[in-house]
């Protein structure tokens, strides 16, 4: 999260935002060497044999000790971490024992799929949220507020496949025959062809995440509403309008972001109940097929695009509460 | 064998043709078995029987359960189940089974005769052509039997074809092979209308382009998502099929699967669950296709380790299975129970033998005079196929009444080193015929042979030679009663149940003609949906 890089308090002059930014780009790959040997032994551990699980009945003592060794999964296992980060950075994650393929071949339409799920439901549960949760703190224990503060209760208590079955449930196969129930891109297509398809999984996504963020944004807001800067913008005689926009939105985001960063985070997980639910050709179905299969390369793959994600995001967030926050901006 | 690695082959569900039946209803000769003409007649385009006439055009969308990575297609392998939906869309057989489970020659062979025991003449029909507009000929069914022969390819059809000798392929002229085998075999008739023994074209690879006689060719194919297969203009069935398009998609999870069914968007779904029957027959405009499987998954006891190299001990366990509970809990009843024998669908299946019921008592009384009472044994399973691992807790549950305390382990790792060599464990297989399953599973000699079946002094493979080699079916059966029988008394095989194969489509679709027996879902999928249309 964000951390900051002069001593509290101190005069810490050294650079500015850009320092700032090229040291968290730094910070963040040490954060991706060191999630890479987590990743990289934490499938060395999953229960299962490749090998085995790829010749399943066919296995012979010959024929697993011939694919180990095309898999070279009898190499020490510091030389196949070496050889993989050597890939990785090359841009190569390897073949995927399971479809005899390059994992990017197998991958690069899945990761722009899922990319662009997870746009969708930022771009729309980001500013949604933003407004929901500015306009319940404005209005405080109004009914609005009331309102919202109930329903997001509910749906932040309820799971993504509660939330995607019963979308379902009311606009495809019982109550309204509106919108499809799957999402089918044909191959070699992309989801913004099909954008009546993407509206329920895009949907539960952002039922699934706005709540936080509402409820985070009323909070931050509340506190600087009461805030003496506010009190004295007001005090100043400016019209309500700008003291929100102007002294209040701004402080009030720099806490919002880090729990958006989170959450979008998060939805890189979630995505995958929800590809399910809707048989979704993102990377939550290739993630389960390849831990099935035991299709090491690919599983390691996957976990290294998330965790990028994460890194990435984090810094997003570090650097839009800086901007928007006065008193962190001039501490650089 | 056919049953696959991984994810269970298609085997399981499908599977399988009619063997023997074949060979008994087509004429027997004094020195062989002749499969041919007249029965041409039916193939093809017989099947509408609702619908009215039959339209051209649509794009058909299949929902198939499974897939992923690993999903590849070849004329003569299966990796995962949409696999199998793939395979039959471009690809076909010399024979092929008909809706009773009778091999008929209404595929691309003219005819196959049993010359002597140990020779087989194959006849292709004429002017068939391959997608690319080449002719089918007597070299392209050499070629695929030797690749099928091949064991480095790895494919379903090795064990059943083991017979044939690659070396010894004659071709006869442009449209006739001789089979010169290196033992006798009446089951090769069989074995060559199996869907997996598909006819490929020569030097056909699976890397390569995929060009079949089918009637569908691959248009595009994305592993784990879906492929498209378009109209083959110059199909050699005139006027067939129907569709413009095939489009085949992978499910990982069943409940998309019946949602895409119920939301209209796919027109038809393999293998509908016990618990969704009837959300599918609530909604108007669908309906669901069940037919009998012949897919089996044994409990296997290893007739030479202990406690299992006492015969008591082994029919104890037989006893002690309630296999109708069982079919209940596992497949909501959906399937038949069965009678520790596998084949159902072999004529000479013996259903004489009586059937067995759960005999706690018996059981209980067997044990004791085998001095096994308090017993207790392990149980391996894996998820290899739908049931394993709830047929082993469902069994350990009902042996707790004989007494017998069973712990199950369920195993990754399963199908490694340890698998064949365990004294209990749990296996699955396809639909097969009697003597084509005991080469795969019940000799010394067969791959997956988990009960080390049969005794040191049993005369059962001597009974399997002279299976083999009688070419009068009315004999042969006969044969094969004495070995069932020998299964039946002294075997290591549990089979509890049979399952169906249950499907579900949409009635704007038209011509599925399912027999009671089915061995691939969606009635061998309207036969490579050529005898299926939009009405």
């Amino acid at each position: 999260m964000l951390d900051r890089p002069g001593p509290t308090g101190g005069p810490a002059k050294t650079g500015g935002i850009w320092l700032f930014i090229v040291r968290r780009i730094l910070q963040g790959l040490l954060v991706l060497v060191l999630v890479s040997i987590v990743v990289f032994a934490a499938t060395q551990a999953l229960p299962g044999d490749p090998a085995r699980a790829i010749l399943g009945r066919g296995a012979t003592p010959a024929s697993l000790a011939a694919l180990r060794e095309q898999l070279h999964l009898n190499r020490p296992v510091v030389e196949q971490y070496v050889t993989w980060a050597v890939g990785l950075i090359h841009g190569d994650a390897g073949r995927s024992f399971a479809a005899q393929e390059p994992v990017s071949k197998l991958l690069g339409d899945r990761v722009i799929n899922t990319a662009f799920l997870l746009l969708c439901s930022g771009l729309i549960s980001i500013p949604l949220s933003i407004l929901i949760g500015s306009y319940a703190a404005l209005w405080r224990d109004r009914p609005f507020d009331v309102a919202t503060s109930l329903i997001t209760l509910v749906f932040a208590a309820l799971p993504e496949f509660v939330v995607g079955v019963a979308l379902v449930v009311l606009f495809s196969t019982t109550v309204f025959h509106i919108l499809p129930a799957i999402t089918l891109i044909p191959p070699g297509g992309r989801p913004w062809e099909q954008p009546v398809a993407i509206i329920l999984p895009t949907l539960t996504l952002v039922l699934a995440v706005t709540p936080y963020v509402v409820r985070i944004m009323r909070a931050s807001m509340l506190e600087v509403l009461e805030s003496d800067y506010v009190e004295m913008a007001r005090l100043k005689g400016l019209p309500e309008r700008l003291v929100l926009r102007r002294h209040a939105l701004p402080n009030a985001l720099g806490p919002t972001f880090q729990v958006i960063a989170i959450n979008l985070a998060y939805l890189a997980g979630g995505v995958i109940v929800v590809e399910y639910i809707f048989n979704y050709a993102g990377i939550g179905g290739a993630l389960r097929d390849a831990v099935a299969n035991r299709d090491i390369p690919v599983v390691q793959a996957l976990a290294m695009a998330i965790a990028s994600l994460y890194v990435v995001l984090n810094l997003l967030a570090d650097i839009a509460t800086i901007l928007v926050t006065p008193r962190l901006r001039t501490r650089l | 064998m056919a049953d696959t690695p991984v994810e269970r082959p298609g085997d399981l569900s499908a599977t399988s043709l009619t063997r023997r039946r074949l060979l008994i209803n087509a004429g027997v000769f004094a020195g062989g078995v002749m499969l041919a003409g007249p029965l041409a007649a039916c193939g093809g385009s017989s099947t509408a029987t609702s619908g009215g006439t039959p339209k051209r055009g649509g794009n058909f969308r299949l929902g198939v359960t499974g897939g992923g990575a690993g999903d590849i297609i070849d004329g003569q392998k299966i990796v995962t189940k949409p696999d199998q939906a793939r395979l039959v869309a471009g690809f076909e057989t010399l024979l092929e089974y008909d809706k009773n489970y009778k091999l008929q020659t209404t595929g691309l062979a003219e005819s196959v005769t049993q010359e002597a025991s140990d020779k087989w003449v194959i006849r292709l029909k004429q002017g068939i052509t391959f997608h690319n507009g080449k002719t089918l000929g007597a070299d392209d069914v050499i070629y695929s039997l030797r690749r099928i022969s091949d064991p480095k390819q790895g494919l379903f059809g090795t064990a059943g074809l083991a017979s044939i000798d690659p070396n010894k392929i004659d071709k006869v002229d442009d449209r006739t092979v001789r089979l010169n085998l290196k033992q006798a075999d009446s089951t090769i008739g069989d074995q060559l209308g199996q869907y997996y023994n598909g006819i490929v074209p020569v030097g056909y690879t699976r890397a390569g382009e995929q060009i079949g006689t089918g009637p569908y060719k691959v248009k595009s194919f994305t592993k784990g998502q879906q492929s498209v297969h378009e109209r083959n203009s110059s199909y050699w069935r005139s006027g067939l099929p129907y569709f413009d398009t095939v489009t085949i998609i992978d499910f990982p999870d069943v409940a998309a699967q019946v949602n895409a069914l119920r939301g209209g968007q796919i027109d038809a779904m393999t293998d509908v669950p016990a618990a969704q029957i009837t959300v599918v027959t609530g909604q108007s405009g669908l309906a669901i296709l069940e037919g009998q499987g012949a897919d089996w998954r044994p409990l296997c006891m290893a007739i030479d380790m202990p406690p299992f190299d006492n015969n008591d001990v082994r029919q104890a366990f037989r006893l002690i299975v309630d296999r109708n509970a069982m079919l209940q809990q596992v497949f909501s009843g959906h399937g038949r129970v069965a009678n520790d024998l596998y084949s159902p669908f072999d004529p000479a299946y013996d259903s004489s033998l009586p059937q067995r019921h759960q005999d706690i008592a018996q059981a209980k009384s067997l044990l004791k005079k085998a001095g096994k009472e308090n017993l207790t044994v392990d149980l391996h399973t894996t998820d290899g196929a739908a049931g394993m691992v709830d047929s082993a807790n469902i069994f350990a549950n009902q042996a707790k009444a004989a007494g017998v305390t069973v712990n199950v382990h369920n195993d990754p790792n399963y199908y490694g080193d340890a698998y064949l060599k365990l004294a209990f464990s749990v296996d699955f297989w396809g639909t097969r015929n009697y003597l084509p399953q005991v080469a795969n599973g019940s000799i010394p000699t067969a791959p997956y042979n988990e009960c080390h079946w049969p005794p040191k002094d049993s005369n059962y493979i001597s009974l399997y030679q002279q299976a083999l080699a009688e070419t009068d079916a009315g004999k042969r059966a006969d044969i094969i009663h004495q070995m069932q029988k020998l299964e039946y008394e002294q075997g290591g095989y549990i089979i509890p149940m049979f399952n169906n194969l249950v499907d579900a489509y949409s009635t704007k679709v038209a011509g599925f003609n399912q027999g009671s027996k089915a061995t691939l879902n969606l009635d061998s999928f309207g036969h490579g949906y050529r005898n299926i249309w939009f009405a």
